[in-house]
């Protein structure tokens, strides 16, 4: 029934939003080997549930055009809305400040010292006391900001 | 200096943190952190259920009943899942048995929104009628099995009956999930 083939599409994509929402971001420019099973084996698991026993083109293109509607409208939410924006990608968080751990959200963010000082010497810093604010910003990477150098 | 329509001057509009623009919200977070773990429980609730049987194919999801007269008890599940295949099986006693044959009437809803694909063993004959279809199996002693094979097509409640012709009639309910 083609209402019921609509609704399996958005629901699979609103379930993957959601599911990568709450599985949470990870520090890195580039997704690890670890992400990339996670990822492919969510959006094959959810095929299955989304296409069932219809393979025809006119289901495919049907879908596709349901989850793009859809996509657009979450877009057009996040523009309008502060809080929908939050609500879907997250707020940039502050792991270290002036040489100071944000330990609760460390721990919460499920992230480490190491985690931080990868992305450190990324910059060419050479240690954590180099750091001035380190922050983990919505889309996973951490972004870090240097000591001013006395004088410079 | 020319205005231009499209143009509006900067503003610090994202919420700085010392001195940095960062836009944090501790607030929004913490609550975040707090629906995470409800949803996370709610993950695994739903996980204790699937394993128990709550969405079909498990412990819960199993039903075993017999008629009145004692001709026949068909184990099935209460729960199916949308377009996947389950067993039915009819366990026929020796009151089921008359004139050397067993007949078994399902009705119309077994057919079609509960899907039966194919009957085992092969009926002697199928005959149509009373909004349902009436099997007969050429049969001697007991114990004599019958399979019928389920896909369900649509998700909802499905009600079905099944009588052995010479016994009382057996209604069931069956939900299928998506």
């Amino acid at each position: 029934m083609a209402p019921f083939t609509i609704f399996r599409a958005l629901f699979g994509y609103l379930f993957l939003v959601l599911m990568v929402r709450i599985v949470g971001r990870r520090p890195g420019k580039q997704l690890t080997p670890f992400e990339f099973v996670l990822i492919f084996y969510l959006g094959g698991l959810t095929l299955t549930g989304m296409v069932g026993d219809e393979v025809s083109l006119s289901n495919a293109v049907c879908q596709i055009l349901a989850v793009a509607v859809c996509h657009y409208s979450l877009a057009w939410l996040r523009f309008r809305s502060a809080r929908v924006a939050k609500i879907l990608d997250g707020v940039p968080l502050i792991l270290l400040e002036y040489g100071q751990w944000r330990t609760d959200t460390l721990s919460r963010m499920r992230l480490q010292d190491d985690d931080v000082m990868d992305m450190a010497r990324g910059q060419g810093l050479k240690d954590l006391s180099s750091i001035k604010t380190a922050v983990l910003e919505s889309y996973g990477e951490i972004s870090i900001i240097p000591v001013e150098e006395e004088g410079g | 200096m020319p205005e231009h329509a499209f143009m509006s001057p900067i503003e610090d509009s994202v919420p700085k943190v010392g001195e940095v623009a960062v836009g944090e919200d501790l607030n929004f977070q913490r609550r975040w952190w707090k629906f995470e773990r409800a949803i996370w429980l709610f993950f695994l609730l739903i996980l204790a259920a699937d394993v128990l049987g709550l969405f079909g194919r498990g412990w819960l999801a199993k039903a075993q009943r017999t008629d009145a007269a004692q001709t026949v008890t068909l184990d099935y599940e209460r729960i199916e899942r949308a377009s996947t295949p389950s067993i039915m099986t009819f366990h026929f006693e020796p009151a089921a048995i008359r004139n050397g044959r067993i007949e078994l009437y399902v009705s119309e809803d077994l057919i079609k929104p509960l899907g039966a694909q194919r009957i085992s063993p092969e009926p002697r004959e199928s005959s149509m009628g009373d909004d349902g279809i009436t099997y007969t199996f050429p049969a001697t002693r007991t114990p004599a099995i019958a399979e019928i094979q389920l896909q369900p097509s649509f998700p909802g409640l499905h009600h079905f009956r099944v009588q052995v012709i010479g016994g009382q009639p057996i209604d069931a309910t069956v939900f299928v999930v998506p």
